[in-house]
């Protein structure tokens, strides 16, 4: 390879063949290139000038500089779609990575994953959140829905799942879980294969109980494709939208009310682009300091 | 563990117990789903619910009289395949170029597609829409969708391309090919089954997003995902009618995923996880 490239260089037919083999490589590049500054860069920036701006109700623009920025402070809808971002961001994670990482040893150990169990692990996180939702809303109903019927056939009290306030954001974890535990169970299932079997045996050797092994050696080894996960995970339940959009719109009340619902609705019925610009943007910030925070963990967890 | 063969068995029956147990958490709510779609309309919101009934297919039938649902499948249809179709013109070339020169900042910048909430794009791209009168066109929803698309693409292909090895396409410039040449005749046969994939997982992220078509799209040109939020709101009486909804919208995908369940997981992560 080395020898062929140095006599390219000598030869000026070949150092000729090399500048068309950029412009080509260029030219293949291009449509993708050209799509993405047209379609993502330049909205990007377009939206950066956006938040700058106000919008009247007749729609006449005037430059208002940080002033949507200031307003962000004093808005106390954008606080509590902070914390219901956070609080189901937190939640929904938690439960996915714990059950994930469970369904995971359970495939791991199973004899082999046959095609059905594989169709049927990969159902949930395929069909569209928004047929989750749909599905959800009529099994969660408070009055005529089985999920309060199981529960009270139990002798549980049943609860009013989507309609509560305070139930709202747990009852949209359970949801979103349930699409995509799955999938984190998958990519730990990947990590857990990929790991060297000696280490297992030479715990066996030390006579290393399950959970030691587990917990000393499976765990920590594991912990780069967690985080992998997470990172996975993180972006999707920061930007939350379509279950909640399909069932609650934000609702009741505010109590679904996240950042991005809010700055939809902001944006799309009240046609406050500029503003809607700022929250936006804001979360923007989030996601990518979310991701950026966890991509260092996870060179620090690296094995 | 292995010391002892009576609690390995026991073991391995907890397992294969656990594991049918979070197979039927999984199934048990879309089997509701179809089953409520074939119950007759006075069952479906019988409480206590029934488990036993004689199946219909009068919700599905009368979604198809009641609603345009054939129409909002077509668009949703034309929406998909021009998306995915784009993304596939698009990021295959890109994929090879980025896997052939190292240089990943293209594949890195669509990423931020991924990244960000799709608001952030709707609002510019609502404003830059109406200035040339594309809001509710079939254009708006196709690029707007093949940002959905084109980072799948790109991110399922790059693995693969980066698998071949050099000295194949070393062999072919000396024989006088050139790169487009190569990609089209020596290394896109070499990755069919990861184009198979990147195609199937960007049909079904276009077929199942939600929030562009919310905004873009109009009467005519409403895709079955965003149809689907207006069968919530009239559907709330009747139930049968919406799960017969929910069912049709999610099969295209489920099937669709099904043929290339082994290899997906591994593409659904944009190169985190390797296959």
């Amino acid at each position: 390879m080395a020898a062929v490239e140095s006599v390219a260089m000598g030869d000026g037919a070949d150092a000729a063949g090399e500048g068309r083999q950029r412009l080509e490589l260029a030219a293949l590049s291009a449509p993708a290139v050209l799509f993405t500054v047209g379609m993502i860069a330049f909205p990007l920036v377009y939206t950066v000038w956006l938040s700058f701006q106000s919008f009247s109700s007749t729609g006449k623009q005037s430059f208002v500089g940080l002033a949507n920025y200031a307003k962000l402070i004093s808005d106390n809808e954008f606080w509590h779609g902070l914390w219901v971002t956070l609080a189901l961001y937190v939640l929904s994670l938690a439960l996915q990575l714990v059950l994930g990482v469970w369904l995971a040893l359970v495939l791991f150990h199973a004899r082999r994953l046959s095609g059905v169990v594989r169709t049927l692990f990969i159902s949930p996180f395929m069909m569209p959140p928004v047929v989750a939702g749909m599905m959800w809303l009529v099994i969660l109903d408070p009055s005529l829905g089985a999920a309060n019927y199981i529960l009270t056939s139990f002798g549980l009290p049943p609860s009013d799942w989507l309609a509560s306030p305070t139930w709202v954001i747990p009852t949209v974890a359970l949801i979103d879980s349930w699409q995509w535990t799955p999938y984190v169970a998958l990519i730990v299932l990947g990590g857990l294969q990929s790991l060297p079997p000696s280490v297992y045996e030479a715990a066996q050797i030390d006579g290393a109980s399950a959970f030691k092994t587990f917990q000393r050696i499976t765990l920590p080894l594991l912990l780069p494709t967690i985080v992998t996960a997470t990172i996975l995970r993180s972006v999707d339940l920061l930007r939350f939208f379509d279950i909640i959009y399909i069932t609650t719109q934000g609702g009741p009340g505010n109590a679904s009310n996240t950042l991005n619902i809010y700055g939809f609705r902001v944006g799309f019925e009240f046609f406050n682009i500029g503003y809607s610009s700022a929250l936006m943007l804001t979360l923007t910030a989030i996601v990518f300091g979310a991701v950026l925070a966890f991509n260092r963990l996870r060179g620090a967890v690296a094995w | 563990m292995t010391e002892n063969p009576i609690s390995d068995g026991l073991l391995r029956r907890l397992n294969t117990l656990q594991l049918v147990l979070a197979g039927i958490i999984i199934m048990a709510p879309m089997a509701w789903m179809v089953l409520s779609s074939l119950k007759p309309s006075f069952e479906v919101t019988a409480y206590p619910p029934t488990l036993v009934f004689s199946p219909t297919a009068e919700n599905y039938s009368q979604l198809i009289k009641t609603t345009p649902f054939f129409s909002y499948a077509v668009n949703s249809l034309i929406v998909t395949i021009g998306s995915a179709g784009l993304g596939l013109l698009f990021g295959i070339p890109a994929a090879f170029a980025v896997s052939w020169t190292r240089i990943s900042w293209p594949a890195i910048l669509t990423l931020a597609a991924r990244m960000a909430p799709g608001t952030l794009f709707l609002l510019p791209w609502y404003v830059m829409f109406r200035q040339v009168g594309l809001i509710g066109s079939y254009t708006a929803l196709i690029l707007s969708h093949a940002v959905i698309t084109l980072p799948i693409v790109i991110w399922v292909l790059l693995p693969s391309f980066d698998n071949i090895p050099r000295s194949v396409f070393e062999a072919a410039q000396v024989d006088g090919c050139s790169i487009t040449r190569i990609l089209w005749r020596i290394a896109l046969p070499l990755v069919g089954s990861g184009v198979a994939v990147a195609a199937i997982l960007a049909f079904v992220f276009s077929w199942n997003y939600f929030l562009f078509a919310l905004v873009l799209s109009n009467g005519d040109t409403k895709t079955l995902i965003a149809a689907a939020f207006n069968f919530v709101g009239e559907g709330s009486t009747n139930w049968g009618v919406l799960m017969a909804a929910a069912t049709l919208i999610a099969l295209p995908p489920l099937v669709l995923a099904t043929l290339v369940q082994r290899w997906l997981v591994a593409g659904l992560t944009l190169g985190a996880v390797k296959g």
